[in-house]
C-alpha cells in the first residue's frame, strides 16, 4: 500500500517537474496554445448549425446559393459549389482531426506499448516473433494499404479507418518500448518482484508499464500527426468516409469540382488547418521530447 | 627555465548555480624531461587543468587568474590561430582509449598521418606514412594494422595507438588523462611500462593525470595531490611517499595497496568534498580530516615548506 | 566480404517480407466479400475470352490450388488484364515503373543532401538567426500537407505565373515532333518535372535537416571531436570531416526507416500532378475497381519499397566501417 501511495506521489512530482522544464520551451507553448485553438474550433463547431440548418456542414444548403461564393456576412468564410457554409465545414473538420487522430494514435500506442513490453520481457522466439512482425509492418506504406483494403470492402467509415491506421501504426512505438523495457529487465526492482513470486502479467504492468509510459505518451503526439494526416489524405483521394466533413474531403471538393485556380477562400482555410495541426502537435511532441530525454536537459544546465 | 611554470592558476565554470572553481590558485613547475603525476578524486580539478594546458577548456570554462609560462611564453594570452600551432606540435595529449577517442569512420593510421600533415603540410605523404609506420614500431603495433579501424583494434592496441598520435609530431610535452584506466590489469601494466620507457628515451615531460596514486607512482618522478580544486601537496615522490604531510595525501595512500611499503588495510576516506561554487572560507579538507584543529575551518591554509622540494597547504601539520 | 554476407542475410530478409506480403495480397483478394473471379475477369469480355482467363488464373481449382497459380503468376509477370486499358496488367506496370522510380529516387537524394548540408549548417550557427531560420523552415515545410502543397505549387507556379507544366510528363509537341533530339526530351520532361519534384523535396528535406542538426551538435560532444581539436586542426576540417560523417549516419537510418512515408507522399504527389507513374496508377485503378491493376501496382510498390530500404542499409554499411568490416 506504502509504495503504491508513494509511486503515485512520484509521479505527480515527477509531471510538475517536468511541466516546468515544458513551460521553458517555446515551440511547446505555440504548440499547446494552437491545439487548444482548434479544440475550440471542435467544440464550437455544433453551434452554426443550431443557429440556422442551412450552415450545416453537410446537409445545410443556402437556400439563395447554388454555387461557390466569396466571403460575406452571411458567410464569413463563403460558400461551396452547392452553396454550404464554408466555415462550418472547417470548424467539424476540427471536430474529425481530434477524433481520428486521438483514437487511432491512442490505439496505436496501446498496442505498440503492450507489444513491445511482451516483446522486450519475454525475449527469445517471442520476442523476434514480435519484431520480425513489425519490421513488415514497417515497410508498408500505411496509406497505400488503406486503399488496397477500400477497393476490396468498398466504402470505409471514419472507425474502420481509424482502426487500420492504429493496427499499422505501432512498431515504430513498440521498438522504443522494447529497448526500453529490455534495459528495464536488468534493474534490480524487477528482479526482486520476481523474486517475491510475482507473475509476468503483474510484473509487466504493474512494474515496467509506469516506467515506460512517458515514452509512449511522447510517441502519442508523433502518431497523432500522422493519423491525420493519413486520414485527411485518404480523404482527398476520395476515399474517405462520405458521411463526415473532413478537412481532407474538403480540399478534394476544391480539386475535384475545378475550383482551385477561382476560389483560394476555399482552397487555403481546410490546407491550413491540416497543415498547421500536425505542427502544432509535432511542436508539442519535441517539446516532451526535451522533458523526457535527459541528454537535452544536461545540454541545456551546461549551458 | 622550467619547461612549465604554473602560477596561481585558477579556472572557473559558469554554470547556472554560479560560478563553480574548478581550479583555484594552483602553482608547480616542470623541468624538461620531468615527469609530474596529478593524483586526486574525480571532480577535483585535475581534468581541467590538463585541458587548460591544451586550451581545450569547454566554452563555458574561463581561466580567471594565474599563469601558464611554456618555454617562458605566457599561454594564456595566446589567441586560437597561436594555439592551433602549440596543440600536438608542443604539447600533445594521451586521451583514455575507453572513451572514444579515436573517430570511428576514419583509419587509424590516417588519423595518425592527419595530426603530422597539419602542422607539416609541406611533408609529401609518402614520408608522412614512413613515419606513422615508425611510430607504429615504436609503441609496439604491428605496421600492418595501419589501414584498420579503431573498432579493429583490442583496447590495448587502441591506447597504444593513442600513445603513438601524441608522439607524432614531438612534443616536448605529453599530458596523459587517466590513459590506463579502463584496460585490465596486465594490459595497463604494459602501457605504463611503454609511456615510462618511451619518455626517458625520447626525453619528454610528461603530465600524468590519474585517481590511483599506485599507477602515478609507476611512471612519475613529482607527484602533485589536488583536492576540490587546490593543490594540496606537491613533492618528489619518494618525498610524498615516505613523509607525507598533508592529511589528504595520507588518506589517499592508505586508500590503495601500497606499491613499497606493506600490504596495509585499505581505508576509504569518509565524507564528500565540498561544493565549489561555494567553497568554505577556510581548508576545504578539514570536515574530512581526522586532525583538523579548530582554526582550520575558518582560517584559509598557507603553504608549508616541508623539505627543498616538497610543500604542502596546510596550517596544521606545520 | 563481410559486406557481401550482410548483404547476402538482408536479401533473405527481404524475400521473406515479400513473400509474406504476396501471401497476405493473395489471402485478402479471396477473403474480401464478393465473388473472386468477378474481380480479376473484366466483366466486357466475351465469354471465351473470360473462360481462358478463368484457367489461366487457376480460378476455377480449389484454393489452394489458385494460391499456386498465382505465385507462379507472379513470377512469371502474368498479373491479368487491367479491366480499364484492356491490356495486360504488366504492359502497363512495366510503362510506369521508370517514371515512378525516376520522381523518387531523385527527390529522396535530393532531399537528404540539401538537408544534411543544411542541418551542417544550422548546427554550425546554433541559436544564431541562420539556425532559427532554418530549423522553423523545416518544420513548417516537413508538417505542410503534402497535397495541399501540391495544389498551392500549381495554383502559383503552374497558373498565376505559368513558369511550369501542371500535368503529365512530357508535351505532345516536343514529342512528336521528329526534329526534337534526346536532348530537347530530356529537357521537357525535366521542365515537367519541377512542380512534383519540389513538392517531393520540400516536404521532405526538413526532417533530415532536423535530424543533422541534432545529430551533428550531438556528435560535436564526442571525444574525438576534443582529440580532433587538440592535434590542432581547424574548426572547419573538425566539422567535416570529422562530425559530419559520423553526424549523418542517423539521417541514412531515418531515410530508410521513412520511405514507407515517402511512397506515401510520392503516390499523393503523382496523383495531383497526374504523373503517370504507379502510385497514380493504384490510386486511379482503386478508384475504378480496376482490381487486377491495383493487386500489381501494389506488389510493385512494395518491391520498389524493399528495393529501396536495402540500397539504404548498403549505403550505410558503406559510410559505417564498424558495419562494413
Amino acid at each position: 500500500m506504502a509504495g503504491s501511495v508513494q509511486k503515485r506521489a512520484g509521479f505527480k512530482g515527477a509531471f510538475l517537474e517536468g511541466w516546468e522544464i515544458f513551460k521553458e520551451s517555446l515551440l511547446g507553448r505555440i504548440g499547446l496554445t494552437l491545439i487548444l485553438i482548434f479544440a475550440l474550433m471542435a467544440v464550437a463547431s455544433f453551434i452554426p448549425p443550431m443557429i440556422d440548418p442551412m450552415y450545416h456542414p453537410m446537409h445545410g444548403v443556402d437556400p439563395e446559393i447554388s454555387f461557390s461564393t466569396g466571403p460575406s456576412l452571411r458567410h464569413w468564410l463563403g460558400t461551396d459549389f452547392m452553396g454550404r457554409d464554408i466555415l462550418s465545414q472547417l470548424l467539424a473538420g476540427a471536430r474529425v482531426a481530434f477524433m481520428v487522430g486521438v483514437s487511432a494514435a491512442f490505439m496505436s500506442i496501446f498496442l505498440g506499448t503492450s507489444i513491445g513490453m511482451i516483446a522486450g520481457y519475454m525475449g527469445k522466439a517471442v520476442d523476434t516473433m514480435l519484431m520480425r512482425l513489425a519490421d513488415m509492418i514497417m515497410v508498408m506504406p500505411t496509406l497505400l494499404v488503406v486503399l488496397i483494403l477500400s477497393s476490396l470492402f468498398g466504402q470505409l467509415n471514419i472507425w474502420t479507418i481509424v482502426l487500420i491506421i492504429a493496427l499499422f501504426r505501432w512498431p515504430g512505438v513498440s521498438r522504443v518500448i522494447r529497448s526500453q523495457t529490455l534495459s528495464l529487465k536488468t534493474r534490480p526492482f524487477i528482479e526482486a518482484a520476481r523474486v517475491a513470486g510475482a507473475s509476468h502479467f503483474r510484473i509487466i504492468f504493474r512494474h515496467i508499464m509506469p516506467n515506460v509510459l512517458p515514452l509512449s505518451f511522447l510517441y502519442m503526439t508523433f502518431r497523432v500527426t500522422s493519423a491525420i494526416i493519413i486520414e485527411a489524405a485518404l480523404a482527398f483521394l476520395g476515399f474517405g468516409d462520405p458521411g463526415t466533413v473532413s478537412w481532407g474531403m474538403m480540399l478534394q471538393w476544391v480539386w475535384k469540382t475545378g475550383h482551385m485556380f477561382k476560389a483560394p477562400y476555399w482552397l487555403l482555410p481546410p490546407g491550413i488547418c491540416i497543415s498547421l495541426i500536425t505542427l502544432s502537435f509535432y511542436m508539442l511532441g519535441r517539446a516532451m521530447d526535451e522533458v523526457l530525454d535527459p541528454r537535452l536537459r544536461k545540454e541545456a544546465d551546461a549551458s | 627555465m622550467a619547461l612549465l611554470e604554473i602560477e596561481g592558476l585558477s579556472i572557473g565554470y559558469g554554470t547556472r548555480n554560479g560560478l563553480l572553481r574548478a581550479v583555484e590558485d594552483v602553482s608547480f613547475t616542470l623541468e624538461a624531461g620531468g615527469s609530474l603525476g596529478l593524483v586526486g578524486e574525480s571532480g577535483c580539478g585535475k581534468t581541467t587543468l590538463g585541458m587548460a594546458l591544451m586550451g581545450l577548456l569547454p566554452p563555458n570554462g574561463k581561466i580567471m587568474a594565474g599563469k601558464i609560462l611554456f618555454e617562458g611564453q605566457d599561454l594564456k594570452e595566446s589567441t586560437e590561430e597561436q594555439w592551433r600551432k602549440i596543440r600536438w606540435r608542443k604539447i600533445s595529449m594521451i586521451f583514455q582509449a575507453a572513451m572514444n577517442a579515436l573517430n570511428p569512420v576514419h583509419r587509424v593510421g590516417d588519423q595518425i598521418a592527419e595530426a603530422i600533415s597539419t602542422h607539416r603540410p609541406e611533408m609529401p605523404e609518402r614520408e608522412i606514412m614512413e613515419r606513422v609506420a615508425e611510430l607504429y614500431r615504436l609503441v609496439g603495433i604491428p605496421v600492418e594494422r595501419i589501414k584498420d579501424y579503431p573498432h579493429q583494434y583490442s583496447g590495448g592496441m587502441r591506447q597504444r595507438a593513442i600513445i603513438a598520435m601524441a608522439l607524432a609530431c614531438n612534443p616536448r610535452l605529453i599530458i596523459a588523462d587517466e590513459p590506463t584506466t579502463a584496460l585490465d590489469v596486465i594490459v595497463q601494466d604494459q602501457i605504463l611500462k611503454e609511456i615510462k620507457k618511451l619518455q626517458e628515451k625520447l626525453g619528454l615531460s610528461i603530465i600524468f593525470i590519474s585517481h590511483d596514486i599506485s599507477i602515478v607512482a609507476e611512471v612519475c618522478e613529482d607527484i602533485g595531490v589536488m583536492y576540490a580544486g587546490q593543490l594540496v601537496e606537491w613533492g618528489p615522490k619518494e618525498a610524498v611517499f615516505e613523509n607525507p604531510v598533508h592529511p589528504y595525501t595520507k588518506a589517499l595512500l592508505a586508500s590503495y595497496p601500497t606499491l613499497m611499503g606493506e600490504r596495509e588495510r585499505l581505508r576509504p576516506i569518509p565524507g564528500e568534498p565540498p561544493n565549489l561554487v561555494s567553497p568554505p572560507p577556510g581548508c576545504r579538507f578539514c570536515d574530512r580530516c581526522p586532525s583538523a584543529g579548530k582554526s582550520c575551518k575558518s582560517q584559509a591554509p598557507v603553504w608549508a615548506q616541508v623539505g627543498p622540494r616538497h610543500k604542502a597547504l596546510c596550517n596544521a601539520c606545520s | 566480404m563481410e559486406l557481401r554476407r550482410y548483404i547476402i542475410r538482408r536479401l533473405i530478409q527481404i524475400a521473406i517480407i515479400f513473400y509474406v506480403i504476396l501471401t497476405v495480397l493473395f489471402l485478402l483478394f479471396r477473403l474480401a466479400p464478393g465473388d473472386p473471379v468477378s474481380r480479376m475477369v473484366d466483366p466486357t469480355m466475351t465469354p471465351e475470352d473470360a473462360q481462358r482467363l478463368i484457367s489461366q488464373l487457376g480460378l476455377d481449382q480449389p484454393i489452394w490450388v489458385q494460391y499456386l497459380y498465382y505465385v507462379k503468376n507472379f513470377f512469371t509477370g502474368n498479373f491479368g488484364h487491367s479491366f480499364h486499358y484492356g491490356k495486360p496488367v504488366v504492359e502497363i506496370i512495366w510503362d510506369r515503373l521508370p517514371n515512378t522510380v525516376l520522381l523518387f529516387t531523385t527527390s529522396i537524394i535530393l532531399s537528404a543532401l540539401v538537408g544534411v548540408f543544411l542541418g551542417k549548417i544550422a548546427s554550425w550557427h546554433k541559436g544564431k538567426a541562420t539556425d532559427a531560420v532554418l530549423t522553423i523552415g523545416a518544420l513548417v515545410t516537413h508538417t505542410v500537407f503534402l497535397p495541399w502543397l501540391a495544389l498551392i505549387m500549381i495554383w502559383l507556379f503552374g497558373y498565376k505565373m505559368g513558369w511550369f507544366p501542371i500535368t503529365g510528363m512530357i508535351s505532345e509537341e516536343v514529342w512528336l515532333d521528329p526534329e526534337s533530339g534526346i536532348f530537347a526530351k530530356a529537357l521537357d520532361v525535366a521542365h515537367h518535372m519541377v512542380l512534383p519534384l519540389s513538392t517531393l523535396f520540400l516536404i521532405h528535406f526538413g526532417a533530415y535537416l532536423l535530424i543533422m542538426r541534432s545529430s551533428m551538435l550531438e556528435t560535436l560532444k564526442e571525444d574525438y571531436i576534443i582529440t580532433a581539436r587538440a592535434k590542432g586542426l581547424s574548426e572547419k576540417v573538425i566539422r567535416d570531416k570529422h562530425a559530419a560523417p559520423n553526424a549523418a549516419l542517423p539521417v541514412v537510418t531515418s531515410v530508410g526507416l521513412s520511405l514507407a512515408f515517402s511512397i506515401n507522399g510520392g503516390a499523393l504527389t503523382e496523383t495531383v500532378f497526374t504523373w503517370p507513374g504507379i502510385g497514380r496508377e493504384l490510386v486511379f485503378s482503386v478508384s475504378h475497381n480496376d482490381y487486377p491493376l491495383a493487386q500489381a501496382s501494389f506488389l510493385l510498390i512494395a518491391i520498389v519499397v524493399l528495393l529501396a530500404n536495402l540500397v539504404v542499409d548498403v549505403l550505410y554499411a558503406y559510410l559505417d566501417p564498424r558495419i562494413r568490416y
